[in-house]
């Protein structure tokens, strides 16, 4: 490279100035694609967003005038109060701890069984590993659906019908995330296993001290999913644990705003979507930060 | 015609004959009451339904504490499970590991579904049951009580609705009617009134109204009939050609008479008289109660839908507080106004066996309590707006009052049950055996493929047969 | 290398895990083989207790003889092998652009993770309303927001999801719907992956005088390689088991008024015979889906085993 750069200065000045032109031109073309580049994310951004401002406007509609056969762009009259009745009907406060309750827990506990699985099979050594591993990603390609009807006769026979141990249990492992977090201890280099071994730290030590912190962004991002998949869950919980002191919040969104005609009341209903989208959006935005300065540092191997 | 009433009339009589031979010879009951009847014990009973919080719940708990001044020690547990549908999935599975609850809201085919696993108890023992037996009331006092149905009691049900609790080809009962609907025909009273038209009582004066209507507003379309399944159902009765059957071939719709009527039904639509909610892409109530005078609004001035609906069909106060216009409500155009035919909608009651004979005996108590309590029947009925199942409601002081109030207006609901009330002889019930809830997807799919043009008759015929062998 | 102490060591690790997974996941797996092969296998059959079940084929053959299984099979196979590439390439394209600019960064990358909190259900019913045509045979009236967009434009409106409409303007909403949905995972592991790119490889084809576009085919796409098979694979196996997103645009008639079923799925028939009590249909229609899966996830592997860049 060196021998390039030197070249190119015995060359005349002529040439300079064409580096100059170029340069020009290198700047005007930044120019338009810069600003290709802004047009181009933000009419992404906007047919991202439009769904959303569509829940919102509709949220504040009356019934009536969310029938309309011509749909109006912003509520002719602002209807507050349906966001009070969202909040009353559904009887949000107890279904906001419970759902609370049974992410938090089932995160916990998940991220336990899920960094240890992926220790597992990123570093140790044992008989069977591939085999088990390749099993364990064969079960991630069945459809979900039909584990439902023998989980259920399973968690009938344990006694568990309206515990949270229901709600909880059966879907704590995640081979998606073992496979995750398995596929990020990969690139945590091999040398700094074997400097650790060599300094005589056991592999649990190991885990907690360097592969722990290092997978951090990865933790986080498995802790989100779960607990919007215990905001989202919805047919598990309704069969088996639909009762006032478990009754998740998907649940009690879709049962309570349906009338006896079968008709819903949508604005209230979307309202309250609004109200139950509202913390796991906070959440998201304050870990943004962390997910994204993590997951750019967590890649050592380049 | 001669040929065709012939061997309907035929088939009629086979199908009266297999059904007296099934429920004379075959059979029986499924549970005995046990001797002394409800003993008095603690039991926790279980009831599943779709009863909204705010509006029914409350008046659901009023009667079961007046019920348990009789019965002090049956503890109803009652839990709204979603819509009809979500009922219906989770007491399937429910039953596949045996943890059924013990009462629930169901159509009858909920009841053909469950008795693939032999899980709903059977009620005529307790009807037909003459015992007088004693319990305990809450005051401590010795009360008598009696499991069976008195003539009167039976003969105060509207027969459509009772008659429905038999429908599955055994002759046996299994559901009791709790609250009712029925399909009515909304009409824009005020408009009718303005340029001189008389409600239609037949299908030939519905499609002349229509003609009517569509050269005084040319861009409207008259009719919006919110469900096809039942329009293509309601139809094949009012013809007498033939829809379903509990035994034997189940499935009789595929023949001329309904494809000649699916075929004119399409000169019809192409007429631009009539859509449907499918067709539509929303309630076709939003036409109906649409007021704007805009160029590219669609209006109707007629809707058939649900007599529960009727707060649906009203149109929103203007700014002065009054309703844009009035509406009228009508029972549905006939084919034979002498031999009139009504779908019956709503759920019924089902009891589930158990291993505890003495929470079926408590669960028909309560449900025999929440079916024939006429007070209960009335405030229920004005709290929900569907029809109460007994005909005396209608002599209730309560519900009089409300009825005598009844409006196009503000008492928009009591109308409704008024009208319904009138026809109370109309109605009819349509077989229930498993399969029957594909039967009626795929009629009002049929029609409206054949409506589109997005399917030839023999085609959506063909499909619609294909799909319904399919499912059992 | 492996001592005998390691070997009892991953075990043990793996414990928790295994223990839930056979309890939850594989016996589960077990029982569904069990009913797929027990001929005519019903759940309340069953459990009504007089049930002796033959062992064969028959739920296969019932299956596969169904006229609209291919049907079926037809929409999962289209969705999947249209949304994949487009919602991948799309994130990568995303990505890119969102990684090479400084200001608005962070806000477009928190708008473009939004769609991440909903219920799919939910924003399928929005969708449906913003394509939609309410109207009638000769009276159409365009008021979805898009067929506005498009008369604003100059162009005529659409018929996309209501009765009378083709089954191509049908599928256009899916896949726009299914795309949108599919976005944010992807951007999320994409950008991600980009963001761990050393700095020093585009330093270099700077002074090498590389075009964007070389950069972009020649570095970025094969340093994200083991990101962009990682997202194919799983967008594949998603794909294949595509459901939900229709149930909120066209509703449980998973079709247009008039054309009812046209866009159903596997997934969708499984859901159907496992509600008219056929499970041991819906055993085997599982299964069917799962050879597919299999068969397709291999392919996929050997092709990133080829191409993927380690």
């Amino acid at each position: 490279m060196e021998n390039e750069l030197k070249v190119e200065k015995v060359q005349p000045s002529k040439e300079e100035l064409d580096v100059k032109r170029t340069k020009q031109i290198q700047k005007v073309v930044k120019i338009v694609v810069t600003t290709f580049t802004y047009v181009f994310l933000v009419l992404v951004a906007i047919s991202v967003l439009f769904p959303f401002y569509w829940m919102l406007n509709s949220s504040l509609k009356s019934l009536a005038e969310y029938k309309w056969t011509k749909p109006s762009f912003f509520p002719h009259t602002v209807i507050w109060a349906n966001y009070a009745s969202a909040y009353t009907t559904a009887n949000l406060g107890d279904l906001f701890i419970h759902t609370l309750y049974v992410g938090l827990l089932s995160t916990l506990l998940s991220l336990v069984i899920t960094v240890l699985s992926a220790f597992a099979f990123a570093r140790l050594e044992f008989k069977g590993k591939n085999a088990m591993f390749a099993l364990l990603l064969a079960t991630m390609m069945i459809p979900g659906e039909l584990f439902t009807i023998t989980n259920y006769a399973t968690v009938y026979r344990f006694g568990w019908q309206n515990t949270f141990a229901a709600l909880i249990l059966p879907f704590l492992v995640s081979v998606f995330y073992i496979y995750l977090l398995r596929q990020n201890f990969l690139q945590i280099p091999n040398e700094l296993y074997l400097a650790a071994k060599v300094d005589g730290t056991s592999d649990f030590k190991y885990l907690l001290k360097v592969m722990i912190p290092l997978a951090l962004p990865t933790l986080i991002s498995i802790t989100i999913l779960k607990m919007m998949g215990a905001w989202n869950s919805y047919i598990w919980p309704r069969l088996v644990a639909n009762d006032d002191a478990h009754q998740m919040i998907t649940n009690g969104l879709r049962s309570a705003f349906t009338t006896t005609d079968g008709q819903t009341d949508i604005p209230v209903q979307m309202a309250a979507v609004a109200i139950v989208s509202a913390p796991l959006f906070l959440v998201f935005l304050f870990l943004r930060k962390y997910i994204m300065k993590g997951v750019s540092r967590s890649g050592i191997k380049g | 015609m001669k040929k065709n009433l012939l061997v309907s009339s035929l088939v009629a009589l086979a199908t009266i004959a297999t059904l007296s031979g099934c429920g004379g010879s075959v059979a029986k009951p499924n549970f005995v009451i046990p001797e002394g009847g409800y003993d008095g014990s603690e039991v926790t009973i279980s009831f599943y339904h779709t009863m909204s919080a705010t509006t029914l719940q409350p008046t659901l708990e009023k009667y079961i504490k007046k019920f348990n001044e009789t019965f002090p020690n049956i503890h109803v547990e009652h839990e709204q499970i979603g819509g009809y549908d979500e009922v219906r999935d989770q007491i399937k599975e429910q039953i596949s590991i045996g943890a059924q609850p013990n009462l629930a809201y169901c159509y009858p085919d909920h009841v053909a579904l469950y008795n693939k696993a032999k899980a709903v108890a059977t009620l005529d023992q307790f009807i037909d049951d003459k015992t007088v037996y004693t319990t305990t009331n809450a005051k401590g006092e010795q009360v008598e009580y009696t499991f069976g149905l008195t003539q009167e009691q039976k003969d105060d049900f509207i027969e459509g609705y009772y008659a429905a609790g038999s429908s599955y080809g055994d002759g046996l009962m299994y559901s009791m009617p709790y609250s009712k609907s029925t399909e009515v025909l909304y009409y824009n009273k005020t408009f009718f009134d303005a340029n001189n038209l008389s409600v239609p009582t037949t299908w030939d004066e519905m499609w002349e109204l229509c003609a009517a209507i569509k050269e005084i507003d040319p861009k409207c379309t008259p009719l919006g009939y919110d469900s096809p399944n039942n329009w293509f159902i309601t139809m094949c009765e009012q013809m007498g050609s033939g829809y379903t059957s509990a035994t034997g071939n189940h499935f009789l719709f595929d023949n001329q008479k309904n494809r000649d009527w699916v075929t004119d039904l399409k000169t019809q639509y192409e007429k631009g008289y009539f859509t449907t909610q499918g067709l539509l892409g929303t309630y076709t109530s939003s036409i109906f109660v649409e007021t704007s005078e805009a160029s590219d609004v669609i209006k109707s001035y007629m809707s058939i839908g649900s007599s529960a609906g009727a707060t649906h069909q009203r149109p929103a106060k203007d700014a002065e507080g009054n309703y844009p216009f009035d509406v009228g409500i009508a029972p549905i155009p006939q084919l034979n106004v002498n031999k009139p035919k009504v779908i019956s909608q709503g759920p019924d009651i089902c009891i589930f066996k158990n291993e505890n004979p003495q929470e079926v005996c408590a669960s028909w108590l309560f449900l025999k309590y929440l079916t024939t309590t006429v007070e209960l029947q009335a405030e229920f009925g004005l709290a929900s707006g569907y029809v109460p199942v007994l005909k005396s409601v209608s002599q209730n002081p309560v519900y009089k009052a409300a009825v005598e109030k009844a409006n196009g207006g503000e008492n928009i609901a009591a109308l409704s049950a008024k009208v319904c009330m009138e026809q109370a002889n109309a109605y009819y019930t349509s077989p229930a055996f498993v399969g029957s809830s594909t039967a009626r997807d795929q009629v009002g799919a049929l029609l409206e493929a054949v409506v589109t043009g997005s399917k030839t008759v023999d085609q959506a015929f063909q499909d619609a047969m294909d799909e319904c062998e399919y499912s059992i | 290398m492996v001592d005998g102490k390691q070997q009892w060591k991953g075990w043990v690790y793996l414990l928790p895990a295994l223990i839930l997974l056979a309890i939850f996941t594989f016996w589960p797996i077990v029982n569904t083989i069990y009913m797929a092969f027990a001929n005519g296998y019903s759940s309340l059959g069953n459990a009504g207790g007089d049930a002796v079940y033959e062992f064969g084929i028959e739920n296969f053959k019932k299956v596969i003889q169904y006229k609209n299984f291919l049907n079926c099979l037809k929409n999962t196979c289209l969705l999947c092998v249209i949304t994949v590439p487009v919602s991948t390439l799309l994130a990568l394209l995303i990505s890119v652009a969102l990684n090479s600019i400084k200001f608005l960064n962070r806000t477009l990358q928190t708008i473009y993770f939004l769609p991440y909190v909903t219920n799919s259900i939910a924003i399928g019913m929005v969708f449906a309303m913003m394509f939609n045509i309410v109207g009638t045979y000769n009276n159409p009236i365009t008021v979805g927001i898009v067929n506005n967009l498009i008369e604003a434009l100059g162009g005529t409106a659409v018929n996309w999801i209501n009765a009378g409409s083709s089954y191509w303007a049908n599928m256009a909403v899916m896949i726009i719907y299914i795309v949108w949905n599919a976005l944010p995972f992807k951007i999320l592991i994409l950008l991600g992956g980009l963001q761990s790119i050393n700095k020093q490889y585009y330093d270099a084809a700077k002074i090498d005088g590389a075009s964007r576009s070389t950069i972009l085919w020649r570095i970025t796409v094969p340093l994200l390689s083991p990101m962009i098979a990682y997202v194919v694979i799983t967008g594949f196996i998603g794909g294949f088991k595509e459901y939900t997103s229709i149930v909120g645009v066209f509703g449980d008639n998973m079709g247009p008024a008039g054309a009812k079923g046209r866009l159903n799925t596997i997934v969708g028939f499984i859901y159907d015979q496992l509600s008219n009590d056929w499970y041991g249909r819906a055993s085997a229609a599982a299964l069917i889906l799962f050879l597919i899966i299999f068969a397709v996830t291999m392919v996929n592997m050997y092709v990133s085993k080829k191409r993927v860049h380690y």
